[in-house]
């Protein structure tokens, strides 16, 4: 007795399960339900379909590189039965199993850590970017027009006494125009 | 209730795939191709003739598995969408079911190899000794550099130029 795996999904096909299909260069392809084997027919990629073992290890989902996948192995080669062995190999299935599971949750718990920093960093990034939804830009506009209306006002009042303004007479200016001077001079003249 | 219930019909008109997805009308799967390619391309290439294949089996594309009635009809294969597509497909190793099995936790996961893909060459080519090579394209290389663009690119610039 054999535990196949399906040539689609990789799921586990037990006895009695399942449909064989034997391609005429004699390669036979499992397959463990009707699902699979249709994908088949269809000539589906199982590495482009989302619900395939094959597709989630491609895609990181899931552990794929470990040494703990290095025991489990198809050996053709029968062995003699001795009880030592049989137990022994059983405790060290137990072992490699738990050890295997441990590692591949891990995994996965980490995978989902780093993918709950990335939505809290997405998160942060949309509020700012959508802020004038949750706060209109408007707000307290008319208040804040009115306040600066107001400081305004008040510098004028503080402002109040001006420069004071010289007057020049028209025909003196042009006397010295005259005279050869140049606009700067007058203006030093007339600090 | 006296009601009529009508039989649901989830597969009304598409015969046409059913009878592709027939057993006996199964084609070449990318495997048996990538196989092909890589061992036989000379001899599919330039084949004997056979009375009951089109063409008498004298143009036949590797890449798609597909005999052609002349060169005409060949070479216009060549341009059409559904050959660059089967390149492309090719360009991936093909799944197998040693890579089923590595999925299923039967050794780790081993990523598939790009390779590059051109149109197959001439038959004059082909008797001249030149044959179908599937040369694996190196980590980190972009695609703008596999053959099939940097020809389009080269034809570009031909355009440019004149």
């Amino acid at each position: 007795m054999r535990i196949e795996t399906c040539y689609f999904c990789s799921s586990k096909i037990y006895p009695g399960h399942g449909v064989n299909f034997v391609r005429n260069d004699c390669k036979i392809f499992k397959f463990c339900r009707g699902k699979c084997h249709k994908a088949f027919k269809r000539k589906k990629n199982p590495r482009k379909v989302g619900w395939t073992k094959a597709h989630r290890k491609a895609a990181g989902k899931e552990l794929a590189i470990d040494p703990s996948f290095e025991f489990e192995k198809r050996r053709n080669v029968p062995i003699k039965y001795s009880r030592e062995t049989w137990q022994k190999a059983l405790e060290a299935i137990k072992r490699v199993t738990e050890i295997k599971e441990k590692r591949t949750s891990h995994f996965v718990m980490e995978r989902l850590r780093k993918g709950r920093q990335i939505e809290i960093q997405m998160d942060v990034k949309d509020v700012q970017r959508n802020m004038s939804l949750i706060r209109s830009p408007a707000a307290g506009l008319k208040e804040r027009r009115a306040k600066e209306a107001a400081e305004e006002a008040a510098l004028m009042e503080e402002d109040l006494p001006e420069e004071k303004i010289t007057y020049v007479d028209a025909r003196e200016l042009e006397k010295r125009l005259e005279e050869g001077m140049g606009i700067e001079d007058l203006e030093m003249l007339e600090a | 209730m006296g009601m009529v219930t009508k039989r649901k019909k989830m597969h009304y008109g598409d015969t046409h795939l059913q009878r592709r997805w027939r057993v006996r009308n199964r084609r070449r799967d990318l495997d048996q191709i990538d196989d092909d390619l890589r061992t036989k391309s000379g001899e599919l290439i330039n084949q004997n003739v056979d009375l009951d294949k089109p063409g008498f089996a004298q143009f036949y594309c590797v890449h798609c598995a597909k005999y052609f009635i002349d060169d005409t009809a060949m070479q216009a294969h060549f341009r059409t969408k559904v050959h660059k597509r089967r390149l492309k497909a090719l360009e991936v190793e093909p799944y197998s079911i040693e890579e089923a099995e590595r999925a299923a936790g039967r050794g780790s996961f081993v990523k598939p190899k790009k390779r590059a893909m051109e149109t197959q060459p001439s038959k004059e080519d082909v008797v001249a000794g030149k044959r179908i090579r599937v040369e694996e394209v190196p980590e980190g290389t972009d695609a703008a550099e596999s053959p099939s663009t940097s020809k389009t690119k080269r034809k570009k610039a031909e355009k440019m130029e004149t």
